[in-house]
C-alpha cells in the first residue's frame, strides 16, 4: 500500500514537473533554443508574485492572473531581444547567452530578495485532501496535476491546429522556407516564447505555493524540465508531460526506498531512458 | 524601367558578406511570361533568385516588383505580395504532413493576382492527384517527384503574380520531369509568370519564351528561346576565353 501511495504523490509532484516542462518542450523541443535560464524565469516570477501578496495582500488567483501577462511580457523581451539574433542550427549560442542571462538573474534576485526562502500563501488549500481509494490526496497538487493536464492538452491543440501552431512547426524545421511561405519567423518564435514564460507564470504560483522558493533554485528546476522534455521526446507537448510525471514518481518512490535517493534515483532513470530509447518515449522515431 | 514589368532589376550587385557574387544584373520578366535562366555550377543562378525574393542582401543597383522598390522589403513582406520561390532542394517542413505545408503557406498568402481565381486545396489537389492520396502524410515519406509537387503546390498557395522555380527537375527521373514540367502551361495559364532556373538547357529552352544565361555573376547572354542558336548559348555557359584551341 505504501508503494501506490508513493506513486500517487510521485505522480501529482510529477504534475508540478510537468507545468515546467510544457515551456521547455515549446522552447527545446520544437524551437531547438536552450534555455538555461528557464528555472531561474521561474524563480523570478514567483518571487515577483509573493512580492504581490504581501504588499497588496492578493490572492494566488489573483496572482496567478497577473503573473500570466508578466510572464509573457518577459518571454517576449526575452526572444525579441537576445533569442532572436542566436537562432540557427547551432545550439550553443542560446546556451552561452542564456547562462549568462542564469548568472545574471540570480544575483539580481539575491539583490533584491536576499536569499531567505519565501512562499505563497495558498489559504485552506493548501491543508485540504481528499480521500482517493484509501489514500489521502492533497487538493493542492491535484489541482496542479489537473492544471498541468489542461495545459498540455491546450498547447498540443495550438501546435496541431491552428494557423500560429503550423507557423511555429514550419518555422522550426526550416526557418528560409517557412520566411517563403509568407512567415515572419521573428514574430512568430517571440510569441512562442511569450507562451512558453507565461505558462511559467502558472508553475511559479504553484511552486511558491506548494513548497518555498530561493532565488538559487532556478538550476534544480531547469534539469527535471530537460530531463522530462528528452525522456518523453522532442517535439511532443505529451511527451513532456509523461516525462514529468515519470520523474515524478522516480523521485517518491526513490525517496522512499532510502530518503536520500529520492533525486539521484530520479537521475538513474532519466539515464536508463536516454540509454533504452534516446529518441525519448513517445517520439515516432 | 518598363512599367508593364512584373520583376525588373538593373545594374544589381549582390553576395554572401566579403563576397561578391552578382554583378551589375540586368532582367525583366512581365507578366504571362516564362523566362529561362541557365548556367553552370556556381554561375549564381540561386543568388540571383534569393536576391530577387528578399533572402540575399543587395549592395547596389535596383530592384522593382510590380512597379514598386523592393531592395529593403523582408523577405516575407514580398511573399504577400506575389513573389513566390521553390527552392534548390525543396525544402520541405519535414515531420509536417503533405496538407499541413500546404495549409502553412495558405495561411500566409496575399491577394491572388487580379483576374486569376485563387489556387485553392482542391485546385491543387486536382493539378496533383497523389497528393491529395497522401495528404495526410508525413512529407518525408513521399518519393523526389511527389516531393517537388508538394514544393511547387506549396509556393502556389501563396497566390504568386511571379513564381521562381529553382532547378525542379534536379535529382528526378526524366519520366517525372516531364510530368512536373507538363503542369507549367496550366500555371501560366492561371495567370503566374515563370522564371525556370535549370542546367539543362534544351529542357530550359523548350519550355521558355526567353532566355538568360549566366556565368561567374553575369549575364552572358539574353534572347527569346527559339532564335538564340546551339552556339550563342555554347558561349555564353562556358564563356569565349574557356575554349580550348
Amino acid at each position: 500500500m505504501k508503494w501506490v501511495d508513493a506513486v500517487i504523490q510521485g505522480l501529482l509532484l510529477g504534475g508540478l514537473y510537468a507545468q515546467y516542462a510544457i515551456g521547455m518542450s515549446l522552447m527545446f523541443g520544437v524551437m531547438r533554443i536552450v534555455n538555461i535560464a528557464h528555472g531561474d524565469l521561474v524563480v523570478l516570477l514567483a518571487l515577483i508574485g509573493i512580492s504581490l501578496a504581501a504588499a497588496f495582500g492578493l490572492g494566488p488567483g489573483f496572482i496567478m492572473v497577473i503573473l500570466i501577462p508578466v510572464g509573457a511580457l518577459i518571454g517576449w523581451g526575452l526572444q525579441r531581444g537576445i533569442l532572436n539574433h542566436l537562432v540557427g542550427n547551432d545550439p550553443l549560442p542560446s546556451l552561452i547567452a542564456t547562462f549568462g542571462l542564469s548568472l545574471a538573474l540570480q544575483n539580481l534576485m539575491l539583490t533584491i530578495w536576499q536569499a531567505d526562502t519565501r512562499s505563497l500563501d495558498a489559504g485552506p488549500l493548501a491543508i485540504q485532501s481528499v480521500s482517493l481509494a484509501g489514500i489521502q490526496v492533497g487538493v493542492l497538487p491535484l489541482g496542479i496535476l489537473a492544471v498541468a493536464a489542461l495545459l498540455t492538452w491546450g498547447m498540443h491543440v495550438v501546435l496541431k491546429t491552428t494557423r500560429f501552431g503550423r507557423a511555429l512547426r514550419a518555422s522550426a524545421a526550416d526557418r528560409d522556407a517557412a520566411t517563403l511561405s509568407g512567415i515572419d519567423t521573428k514574430v512568430v518564435y517571440a510569441k512562442a516564447t511569450a507562451v512558453a514564460v507565461a505558462i511559467l507564470g502558472i508553475a511559479a504560483v504553484f511552486q511558491a505555493a506548494r513548497t518555498t522558493v530561493s532565488p538559487a533554485d532556478g538550476g534544480a528546476q531547469l534539469i527535471y524540465a530537460f530531463e522530462a522534455v528528452i525522456i518523453g521526446g522532442m517535439g511532443s507537448i505529451w511527451g513532456a508531460f509523461a516525462g514529468g510525471l515519470i520523474l515524478g514518481v522516480a523521485q517518491v518512490v526513490g525517496s522512499r526506498i532510502d530518503p536520500g535517493w529520492g533525486i539521484l534515483i530520479g537521475h538513474l532513470v532519466f539515464l536508463l531512458v536516454l540509454a533504452w530509447r534516446p529518441q525519448g518515449i513517445m517520439s515516432r522515431r | 524601367m518598363s512599367a508593364s514589368a512584373l520583376l525588373t532589376a538593373r545594374s544589381l550587385c549582390a553576395g554572401y558578406g566579403d563576397f561578391q557574387a552578382l554583378f551589375s544584373i540586368d532582367f525583366d520578366i512581365h507578366p504571362g511570361e516564362v523566362v529561362a535562366l541557365i548556367g553552370a555550377n556556381g554561375a549564381g543562378k540561386s543568388t540571383l533568385l534569393k536576391t530577387f525574393v528578399g533572402l540575399v542582401t543587395i549592395r547596389d543597383g535596383a530592384l522593382d516588383f510590380c512597379g514598386i522598390d523592393v531592395s529593403k522589403t523582408p523577405a516575407h513582406v514580398l511573399v504577400s505580395r506575389g513573389l513566390a520561390m521553390v527552392p534548390e532542394g525543396r525544402r520541405l517542413f519535414r515531420s509536417m504532413t503533405v496538407e499541413d505545408n500546404l495549409r502553412v503557406a495558405a495561411d500566409h498568402a496575399g491577394e491572388p493576382a487580379a483576374g486569376s481565381s485563387p489556387w485553392t486545396l482542391q485546385r491543387l489537389y486536382d493539378l496533383f492527384p497523389i497528393l491529395a492520396e497522401r495528404r495526410a502524410q508525413a512529407v518525408e515519406n513521399l518519393s523526389g517527384g511527389q516531393q517537388q509537387m508538394v514544393a511547387i503546390g506549396r509556393a502556389l498557395m501563396t497566390q504568386p503574380k511571379l513564381l521562381l522555380c529553382d532547378e525542379i527537375s534536379l535529382g528526378l527521373a526524366p519520366k517525372v520531369i516531364a510530368e512536373i514540367y507538363d503542369m507549367l502551361p496550366v500555371i501560366r495559364q492561371a495567370g503566374t509568370a515563370i522564371l525556370l532556373v535549370e542546367q539543362d538547357v534544351s529542357l530550359a529552352s523548350r519550355n521558355s519564351d526567353r532566355v538568360y544565361c549566366m556565368l561567374e555573376g553575369r549575364i552572358t547572354l539574353t534572347g527569346k528561346s527559339s532564335e538564340v542558336t546551339r552556339e550563342e548559348i555554347t558561349q555564353a555557359y562556358f564563356g569565349v576565353k574557356h575554349e580550348v584551341g
